[in-house]
């Protein structure tokens, strides 16, 4: 009986196929239909998985749109680091000190000038080094971009002499390393001439820097002092500079302009107008404070002339005892400065230049008005607050209260790094550097705008490649929504035309197919009939289209060779995709043959013995 | 091999109905008998019973007894169960069909048609060849149905209602499309496989002349008109046969 059944089982298909066969012209319309609708989906599914694949695989593959970096530079807390680290989406994350100022000198070879490069933290499963051919430094190793490696002209393996220099107490101060190169990035990682160390290192060598000893290196130091930094200086001259003399004045200075000083200015400075018998010139660096070592090499240049400098400080966020922002005047001067602005001396004396000490960090001139004059407490809102109460030492002529031009500069310093009052009270301390900044990697491009988003939330702006990821995503929903509209109106004609031939032909088949049930097929065995039809025109159609579809792809992913990478495609399919459209024409074809099934069990044998 | 005691089928078209009545019929092994009528008078009806692709309205007896085993088999239990599968196993397994204009399939070629009731059945075709010989339509197998003239046709439709050993052949007009010589060579063949193998055929004509020689029985119809409403047709054996043998 199962030699009987399968027999019929297969005689159904066979004699399916025998029809389809002697009715070649009709097949052959109905294969050429179905390839005309599944041809150019299988086209439009390849271009929009071939585009959407090679614009992700440009973006997956390359570290630098995974990237997420911090915007501007502020103070973050070693708990931030774990916190935003446990998070989903990150995979590799380390804090840094100062973003872009982390400097190490080279000494390429012996008799070459030293070259300052940037030094970047790094540690385990850093993508940036792992998926640029690097390897993640160790205590004493070093990776280099490619850009670092050509400048110094190393190659992996060998080593590189480092050197760190600090000014102490205005002594200049060096320890010197020797690193080895333990590998060379590949050209994407990045244009510039950076090296890669573990992140130890780059802490020990910053505080080094400032200051601090690293004992395990066995460099010296102690807690240091902070500098001075203002925002600008006046300079008064008792005769004006030609245009040459103020280029020369500023060259090697590193002060940037040198400009009319407004009268404003000179009037919050001096307390009253210029007098006629001075010129006073501003100096300053856009973006960036004075140092005291600038403004000496100025003035060194002015020698001989009856000059005086007076650096100020405008960028402070000070606050009173009542919690109301305070503002104070910055002066030191000499008694012949004084005398040649035409201003009252100032009992601290003439500018030092070094960080404030005992008068010039205690006492205050109170205003001409406060009467009696107190003690004045005042509130640095700086990178950490800082509190100091002045000692009044006598009167000032202005309405502001007056300091040592060293505790203002020394405050200025502290509006960038945390400083603290000595445990004596007769200093400031510097503490040491905290997290200024962060490398961090999400783990794809799909995770960038959530870590984006979380990060704004909390307040910190970030510049990552969002918007290219953004505009790839964007463009794969668009496209998909796109390709499904279209696919659906393709299947939709395509099981249409299936449906309607199908049916047509079991009614044009009618009498075979009564011929067959009188011959003893039953219902069941009739009902594969246009089953096994619909599938073999689909198979067909599939074929077809395939063929089709390989042929326009060559075409298409050759015209495009220019544009694309060795191993991308324009227009491509993966075999996952090929058997899906495969497996859902089929299906399709199965399911719209089902109607002519039925009509096919309804004939009735005897019509076969009437229908002459 | 079939009995049939007290069989009604009852048609309504409309207003007028039909009813074929048949007392008592009865088919032996072997055994060629007629169904002579004018159209019109449910001799088609009764073969489509015979057939068992219509369903009697009521019966006393519809048995079917397999010639070989002796195994007997009520087709109007079978109707009224409902097992269309196991009427259609006894139509593959011991029928073989002629019908008037043949029947055949249009997409295979004679060889393959004349192969096709024994591939339904799942038995092994007779020698195709020699069976083709006996009828003179040797030179005919590759070609298709549709290249062919009536009579081949015919005689390809016979060759494919014995190919797979039927015990009963029932033929429904069969020389109805060709001349009367034709017709009569078409009856002898049939009549002469018939022998041959052992079958039983009922053959249904309206051309009594043409199957009297070769035809040990024959069964006709009475029709009557009862009422404006219903026809009644009653067959029964034919009277003055004038046998072969």
């Amino acid at each position: 009986m199962t030699r009987h059944v399968s027999n019929l089982a297969m005689l159904v298909p066979r004699l399916a196929a025998a029809q389809l066969r002697s009715d070649w012209i009709l097949t052959l319309c109905l294969v050429i239909a179905l390839a005309a609708v599944i041809a150019p989906l299988l086209v439009l599914m390849g271009l929009k998985q071939g585009t959407i694949e090679t614009l992700r695989e440009r973006l997956v593959e390359d570290p630098v749109f995974r990237e997420i970096r911090p915007a501007q530079t502020r103070e973050y807390a070693p708990e931030w680091f774990d916190a935003l680290a446990r998070r989903p989406g990150v995979e590799f994350l380390t804090p840094t000190i100062l973003p872009l100022s982390s400097v190490l000198q080279v000494l390429p070879d012996a008799g070459k000038k030293a070259v300052v490069h940037d030094l970047v933290p790094t540690g385990p499963g850093d993508p940036l080094l792992l998926e640029n051919g690097g390897r993640i430094p160790g205590d004493g190793e070093v990776v280099l971009s490619s850009d670092a490696a050509r400048q110094l002209n190393v190659t992996q393996g060998q080593a590189l002499s480092v050197r760190v220099t600090r000014a102490r107490g205005g002594v200049s101060e060096v320890v010197e390393e020797e690193l080895e190169v333990v590998s060379v990035l590949g050209a994407r990682a990045g244009q510039l001439a950076r090296l890669y160390a573990p992140l130890d290192y780059v802490l020990d060598v910053e505080a080094y820097k400032e200051g601090f000893a690293a004992p395990e290196r066995g460099w010296p130091g102690s807690t240091p002092e902070p500098h001075l930094s203002y925002d600008g200086a006046l300079l008064f001259l008792e005769r004006s500079l030609s245009p040459v003399e103020r280029t020369g004045l500023v060259i090697n200075t590193g002060i940037v302009h040198l400009t009319d000083a407004s009268a404003t200015r000179v009037e919050a400075m001096i307390g009253r107008a210029l007098p006629a018998e001075l010129t006073a010139y501003r100096l300053s660096t856009p973006g960036a404070t004075l140092r005291p070592s600038q403004l000496r090499a100025l003035d060194q240049k002015l020698r001989g002339r009856q000059r005086v400098l007076l650096p100020f400080v405008s960028e402070l966020a000070l606050k009173g005892a009542d919690g109301q922002p305070l503002t104070l005047l910055g002066r030191s001067l000499s008694e012949k400065e004084a005398d040649f602005l035409g201003l009252e001396p100032v009992p601290w004396g003439a500018a030092t230049g070094e960080a404030p000490t005992g008068e010039r960090l205690r006492a205050f001139l109170a205003p001409a008005s406060a009467t009696p004059p107190g003690d004045l407490e005042v509130t640095l809102e700086g990178a950490v607050p800082l509190v100091l109460v002045l000692e009044p030492a006598g009167k000032a002529t202005g309405e502001l209260p007056v300091v040592s031009l060293e505790l203002l500069a020394a405050l200025r310093t502290g509006m960038e790094r945390p400083l603290t009052l000595s445990a004596d009270g007769q200093a400031l301390e510097m503490a040491r550097g905290g997290y200024r900044g962060f490398r961090l990697y999400a783990d794809s491009i799909d995770s960038v705008p959530d870590l984006v988003q979380a990060l704004e939330a909390q307040g910190i702006e970030v510049i990552a490649e969002a918007e290219a990821i953004l505009r790839i995503q964007v463009l794969d929903a668009g496209l998909e929504r796109l390709f499904r509209l279209i696919a659906l109106l393709g299947i939709s004609g395509g099981t249409a035309v299936l449906i309607a031939s199908l049916y047509a032909a079991v009614e044009r088949l009618r009498r075979d197919l009564g011929v067959l049930r009188l011959l003893g097929l039953a219902r069941r065995h009739v009902f594969f009939f246009p089953v096994v039809q619909g599938v073999l025109i689909a198979s067909m159609g599939l074929g077809a289209s395939l063929a089709a579809y390989l042929g326009l792809a060559t075409a298409i992913n050759r015209s495009f060779a220019d544009a694309l990478l060795p191993g991308e495609r324009f227009c491509t399919l993966s075999a996952p995709q090929v058997l899906l459209a495969v497996a859902a024409t089929l299906l399709l074809a199965g399911m719209a043959s089902l109607i002519a099934a039925w009509r096919a069990t309804s004939i009735d044998p005897a019509e076969a013995i009437r229908d002459h | 091999m079939f009995r049939l005691e007290d069989v009604r089928k009852h048609r309504a078209q409309g207003d007028s109905a039909f009813e074929l009545q048949v007392p008592s019929l009865e088919i032996h092994p072997g055994e060629m008998i007629a169904v002579v009528g004018e159209s019109g008078c449910g001799k088609s009806t009764l073969l489509d019973l015979l057939a068992l692709v219509l369903r009697p309205t009521s019966s006393q007896v519809f048995r079917f007894t397999e010639p070989n085993t002796g195994h007997s088999v009520d087709a109007a239990a079978l109707w009224a169960g409902g097992h269309e599968d196991a009427l259609a196993h006894l139509r593959r397994a011991h029928m073989g069909y002629v019908l008037q204009t043949g029947g055949l399939l249009p997409f295979l070629d004679v060889r393959r048609n004349i192969e096709l009731s024994a591939r339904v059945s799942g038995r092994e075709p007779v020698a195709v060849s020699e069976l083709a010989s006996q009828l003179g339509i040797d030179n005919c197998l590759d070609r298709m149905p549709a290249a062919l003239s009536i009579g081949q046709r015919q005689r390809v439709a016979i060759a494919r209602a014995v190919a797979h050993g039927p015990a009963l052949v029932l033929a429904d007009e069969p020389t109805a499309a060709v001349d009367k010589a034709r017709g009569a060579q078409i009856m002898e063949r049939l009549a002469m496989l018939a022998r041959q193998q052992g079958t039983a055929v009922v053959v249904v004509t309206h051309d009594r002349p043409l199957v009297e020689p070769l035809v040990a029985r024959g069964y006709g119809f009475a029709v009557s008109a009862i009422s404006d409403e219903l026809t009644v047709s009653v067959c029964r054996p034919l009277e003055r046969w004038k046998a072969a043998s």
